[in-house]
């Protein structure tokens, strides 16, 4: 994966239907948890609501759309008024009836929206992949990092980043890894480490002489998780608990 | 509006309401679950949404409703997406209601993420939604009585 140039995902969003929930849902997961190191967004309508910086984004970066209908917006919206668009992807055409299980309010959500986000997302990355393998090796995008959008669309969450030796890095999964572990009553503080630790190697490659700065980066990073969720657990839905 | 309901003359609303599309910071999402909270559940059948999307793409269809109908734009940050958008479109924004300014009164409260709302946040997106309500049944009569 390179290197500097982010591959820029556009997702429809579109409020009337449940696949546009979906769009969106899985749009957030890849830009947090699958692949935050290499991933941007922007909402649609900025293109025209914005500003020029807005309108230069599929120029600056390779583009991936994510419509939930025929319409296309998200492909049609992209290249009117932004850039052409690399990769093109139709929600129906990837889950096929699954949609029509599907919610568009979070109120509602159960398995099947679910499963439906975990699949779409994982289809979305592996474009993210192929996109990337094609930028070349010293391509630097203008603006690594964030887009130019005012309210931080492509700016991974604060959880998705730890500070490492004086360096910002983001680790795969860790917003995903952090609500799981807070869910299961897991305490801050210097007993946490070696757990946190261990489930983020799963899905972040830790060298081990890099162990030991991880372990005081990830304890602090979790530590300051638990104090922005306050005494709450963060819930998706008021009816499903356990998603 | 659109998939499922081309039958407009059974299930013509009365009132707009759009979110915006916001997809970085939980006020987005505030947006959309109090607007859906009041086309399913506060008023279901007067109130419809409409993809902002298709705004943005100038669909024939979505540019009438906006025109047609008067709007309730429903906008998560200061960019104000729903609102220009819907403008854009020379549709009737009737009321802008802005999340980001509403949310100020609960100082300190964490409402979630972008894709997930906390109890805070379900119960902001519930006051929002009274207040999306509130405006509506205003047009709705104003509308009644012209």
């Amino acid at each position: 994966m390179s290197r500097e140039t982010k591959v820029g995902i556009i997702a429809c969003s579109g409020e009337e239907i449940a696949a546009g929930t979906l769009t969106r849902l899985a749009t957030r997961r890849v830009l947090e948890m699958l692949r935050p190191q290499s991933t941007v967004t922007l909402c649609l309508p900025l293109f025209l609501a914005g500003e020029e910086q807005e309108r230069r984004f599929a120029r600056l970066h390779p583009t991936i759309t994510v419509d939930g209908c025929d319409k296309l917006c998200a492909k049609r919206g992209t290249e009117q008024y932004s850039g052409q668009v690399q990769v093109s992807l139709n929600v129906s055409d990837i889950l096929g009836d699954r949609v029509a299980k599907c919610h568009r309010s979070a109120r509602d959500f159960d398995r099947s929206d679910e499963e439906a986000v975990f699949l779409l997302a994982e289809r979305i990355a592996a474009e993210v992949d192929s996109l990337s393998q094609a930028i070349p090796e010293n391509e630097v995008s203008p603006n690594p990092g964030t887009t130019s959008c005012g309210c931080s669309c492509g700016s991974p969450p604060p959880e998705a980043n730890i500070q490492l030796d004086g360096k910002n890095v983001a680790v795969n999964g860790l917003p995903l890894i952090f609500a799981h572990l807070h869910k299961q009553g897991l305490r801050p503080g210097p007993g946490c480490a070696e757990q946190v630790l261990q489930t983020a190697s799963i899905y972040h490659e830790i060298r081990d002489e890099d162990r030991e700065s991880y372990r005081g980066a990830l304890a602090a990073a979790y530590e300051a998780y638990c104090r922005r969720q306050g005494a709450d657990l963060l819930q998706l839905s008021p009816k499903n608990k356990e998603l | 509006m659109r998939q499922g309901k081309a039958d407009m003359k059974d299930t013509e609303p009365q009132v707009l309401v759009v979110p915006c599309s916001g997809i970085g910071k939980v006020h987005g999402l505030i947006s959309r679950e109090a607007v859906y909270e009041v086309t399913d559940k506060r008023m279901p059948g007067r109130a419809e949404t409409v993809c902002l999307a298709l705004l943005v793409t100038g669909d024939d269809l979505a540019q009438q409703q906006v025109r047609t109908h008067p709007c309730i734009a429903v906008d998560g940050c200061p960019k104000l997406c729903a609102k220009k958008n819907i403008e854009l479109s020379e549709g009737n924004v009737a009321v802008s209601i802005r999340v980001h300014d509403t949310l100020k009164k609960y100082r300190g409260a964490q409402f979630g993420s972008a894709t997930q709302l906390s109890e805070a946040g379900w119960a902001a997106t519930s006051d929002i939604a009274a207040e999306i309500a509130e405006a509506a049944e205003r047009l709705t009569a104003a509308k009644t009585e012209a």
